[in-house]
């Protein structure tokens, strides 16, 4: 057979709307979107082989078959093609038209509705970037920004300029505290919320009043009334002592603050008794000794020798010394060594002052009467011994056995109570005398000669009836160097002659006071050296020490002493 | 001619300037007695601050300065290579103006963004040295469009051979030709991945569908097959593609919203400071 097959466009679509036309010549046209159809409907929506058009006394399509091996679509329809009747197949429309001349039929096939048409996929492609996505990188900044600024700046400032959220800037924990560089010192800690405390007025220094709002007794190097404290007019207490730096104090230490106006000290302030210094190792005067003299304190350079006291003792720690020991009245050699005598105080630091009973008198006995070996006199106040002396010849001459009373007057009798009858007035008076005349001769004895006068400066005072004695008072014990901080316990790996050899001292009047070379032995300088201790100046010394001469507190005293 | 990157522009000058200044800086906080310990407190410290500050402040106008195309202050090329050295060198100035302490607090705050930054910042400029170059190497003489253009075609010509393959075959051309998608997520951007790919799966559900044509059908299945093939390779060369430009870009929404932040934090840390004299 012969068909006509006239492919139409979708009605209105110009382009398409031209039809072309297809001779077909076959026994059958297959329907279908196999590429090998005949009548050729390219588009998804029509299965692979649709039906087919076969030539019964006019054409007829069938559909559902054609050879398939399919046995769901085994069912067959078929439909005698008119005019006017027309077959849906997918977006075709297939219908019977008049068949030209030469011709067994013809068919219009049109295309009713769009092809099934998918977007390219390169308009379909969007989002290619993130930017296209639409993730905002200017709204992460504003919010980022945005955040930092409310938790940074905002909240915290609540406070320090009185804004209505100052509570939750106080309290939170997103609140002032993020402001905190660091944490304060144990001391400072309980007001470390109170930051008005020190820092009282925005954008201003801490000023040192607030400092001395409890600091009131700190030392001034330089008294704030003396003219000299000028010398300080840029410094202020948060120059040296920092804050916010850990929970340990934290001050400045190096010597360069110090070194400044002591390097050349008498320059800056001509009426300055001390001396230009710069560095421990290099450049630090000799020490210099307070020695008391009468009631007021020399201070004189150990490099200005021989350095004496007036100890008003006699006392040479040579033979206290002596390596074979010294010779005690009942423990034969009794061998000496330094905390013999000088017992460390209870602070270690230091030493409690000599003691008489417990240093020297199990040696050094307050016996006065040979026969009675357990009687002493006390030892302090002359007068208390004179008494001690009269009240045992006193006894005696009243209570005295024979023997006794001859051992002790040197006369035949017995003590004026133990004589049979009533003593006469002339008796009393015998023994009274006995007994006076005994104690004056033993008490003269024990100050002059005996016992007294082997330590002490001993003079005596005639007063008419009664005769006094008069013991030098001694001094000893005394802060020989009170401007510089010595802790003897740190120290307790040194013997104690490694700084004061007194072991050929005859005389308690030597000093025996290290000098700086003793010091320098194992202290450097503030510049690290080998085998040295690093030593800056606050080792030793104390820039708010009160005892420092220009501080208030003695500045009267000093400006006398001078 | 041979490509000179940014980092050796001028003969590495703005190297050059970065390492001085770094040394410099290094060789004062050194040299300087800090009378209680080094920090921004003391004079060294307020000077080291007072770079930082206006360095950090210089190194954001980049961001203006980059977009002003009628500018004359210095090639952009030049800025970029500065901003990049001395950025670096911020790093010594600020971490020698904190004397080391770190704390938590805004003032740690502002420094460890500036740290995030400038690591941001050297992540950014490790991209820039890495993938223009992978880029050329994936896309060839190609670019994106044409490659986009390519997988169109691709995709008609395989429509129109499938009309004469069996049913199962043709929905699976459908949907690769329907489903294929390119970027859409950050994710898949970002990773240039798509596991669940309509053509990758079309792919994988291909072949033991096709085993069973025969004759015409087994020949026309083969091309069709191979155009998938194609249009895959050309896929994976396109989301490649978004992948590098993404990278180029997404390093930078770090970045930049950091460096805000830097700014505001800083401004917080020196007000804070000299508020709280």
């Amino acid at each position: 057979m012969r068909i006509l097959i006239e492919f139409r466009g979708v009605p209105g679509s110009g382009a398409r709307a031209a039809a072309t036309r297809r001779t077909v010549n076959a026994d059958w046209i297959r329907v279908g979107r196999n590429a090998a159809c005949e009548l050729h409907l390219p588009d998804p929506r029509v299965p692979l082989a649709q039906g087919m058009i076969v030539n019964r006394d006019g054409l007829v399509y069938i559909e559902g078959e054609s050879g398939s091996k399919d046995i769901t679509r085994k069912t067959v329809h078929s439909v005698r093609m008119k005019p006017g009747v027309p077959i849906d197949i997918g977006p075709y429309r297939m219908r019977a038209i008049a068949a030209p001349e030469g011709y067994d039929g013809a068919i219009a096939v049109e295309q009713v509705r769009p092809l099934e048409a998918t977007a390219d996929i390169a308009t379909r492609s969007t989002g290619l970037t993130l930017a296209a996505l639409g993730i905002p990188k200017r709204g992460a900044a504003w919010a980022l920004g945005l955040a930092v600024l409310v938790f940074a700046l905002l909240i915290p400032a609540g406070r320090v300029f009185h804004l209505p959220w100052s509570k939750v800037a106080a309290q939170s924990a997103v609140g002032d505290r993020v402001w905190d560089p660091g944490p304060l010192i144990l001391a400072h800690q309980p007001i470390e919320q109170k930051c008005a405390a020190c820092h009282e007025r925005p954008f201003r220094h801490v000023r040192d009043a607030a400092c001395l709002e409890c600091h009131r007794s700190a030392g001034h190097h330089v008294a704030p009334q003396l003219h000299r404290a000028a010398l300080f007019g840029d410094s202020r207490c948060a120059s040296c002592h920092r804050e916010h730096k850990g929970i340990k104090p934290v001050f400045r230490d190096d010597d360069r603050f110090c070194v400044e106006c002591h390097r050349d000290l008498r320059a800056r302030v001509p009426e300055a008794t001390a001396e230009n210094v710069s560095d421990f190792a290099k450049a630090h005067p000799a020490f210099r000794v307070s020695i008391p003299d009468g009631a007021a304190i020399r201070r004189v350079r150990e490099d200005r020798t021989p350095l004496t006291r007036k100890s008003a003792l006699i006392y040479p720690h040579k033979p206290h010394l002596d390596p074979k020991g010294v010779r005690s009245p009942d423990e034969g050699r009794v061998k000496l060594d330094c905390c013999s005598c000088h017992h460390p105080d209870a602070s270690g630091r230091s030493f409690e002052p000599i003691s008489m009973a417990r240093d020297c008198q199990r040696c050094h006995r307050l016996q006065f009467e040979p026969a009675v070996t357990t009687r002493e006199v006390p030892h302090g106040k002359t007068a208390d011994a004179v008494t001690v002396i009269a009240e045992f010849y006193g006894n005696l001459a009243l209570n005295g056995t024979r023997d006794s009373f001859q051992k002790a007057f040197g006369v035949p009798g017995e003590g004026l109570l133990r004589r049979v009858g009533d003593p006469g007035d002339e008796d009393r008076r015998a023994a009274l005398r006995l007994a006076s005349v005994k104690a004056t001769r033993v008490a003269r004895d024990l100050f002059a000669v005996r016992v007294c006068k082997t330590c002490h400066t001993v003079t005596q005072v005639d007063k008419g009836e009664t005769l006094e004695w008069r013991v030098e008072p001694v001094r000893t014990g005394n802060r020989w160097m009170p401007h510089a901080r010595f802790d003897h316990r740190a120290h307790a790996a040194s013997r104690c002659t490694d700084c004061h050899d007194v072991r050929e001292s005859k005389s308690a009047n030597d000093l025996a006071m290290p000098t700086i070379e003793d010091c320098r032995k194992c202290h450097g300088g503030s510049t690290p050296a080998a085998k040295k201790v690093t030593s800056n100046c606050l080792l030793c010394h104390g820039f708010h020490d009160p005892k420092l001469p220009w501080n208030g507190a003695t500045v009267g005293r000093v400006a006398v002493a001078r | 001619m041979r490509h000179y990157s940014i980092l050796e522009y001028a003969n590495f000058r703005w190297l050059k300037y970065g390492l001085l200044l770094a040394t410099i800086v290094s060789i004062a906080y050194l040299w300087h007695r800090p009378p209680v310990k080094p920090y921004g407190g003391t004079w060294l410290g307020y000077t080291l601050g007072t770079i930082g500050a206006i360095l950090i402040l210089w190194l954001l106008w980049y961001g203006v300065r980059k977009r002003r195309y009628r500018s004359n202050a210095g090639t952009v090329q030049g800025w970029l290579s500065a901003h990049v050295y001395l950025g670096t060198a911020l790093v010594v100035v600020a971490t020698l103006h904190a004397g080391f302490e770190v704390g938590w607090n805004i003032h740690t705050l502002a420094y460890v963004l500036m740290l995030l930054v400038v690591a941001s910042g050297f992540y950014g400029v490790f991209l820039y040295l890495r993938v223009p170059e992978a880029m050329t190497v994936n896309l060839g003489e190609e670019t994106l469009e044409s490659v986009l253009l390519r997988i169109g075609d691709l995709d008609r010509e395989m429509r129109e051979k499938a009309m004469s393959l069996p049913d199962s075959l043709v929905v699976l051309v459908e949907r690769s030709v329907a489903g294929t998608r390119l970027g859409g997520s950050a994710w898949r951007l970002v990773s240039g991945k798509d596991p669940r790919c309509a053509t990758a799966a079309a792919l994988r559900e291909w072949q033991p569908i096709a085993r069973r044509l025969t004759d015409e059908a087994a020949k026309l299945d083969k091309e069709v097959y191979e155009q998938m093939l194609r249009k895959n390779e050309l896929l994976a060369r396109a989301r490649r593609h978004l992948r590098h430009k993404a990278l180029l870009d997404l390093w930078l929404y770090v970045h930049v919203p950091l460096a805000i932040a830097l700014l505001v934090a800083l401004a917080a840390h020196v007000v804070s400071v000299f508020l709280y004299w």
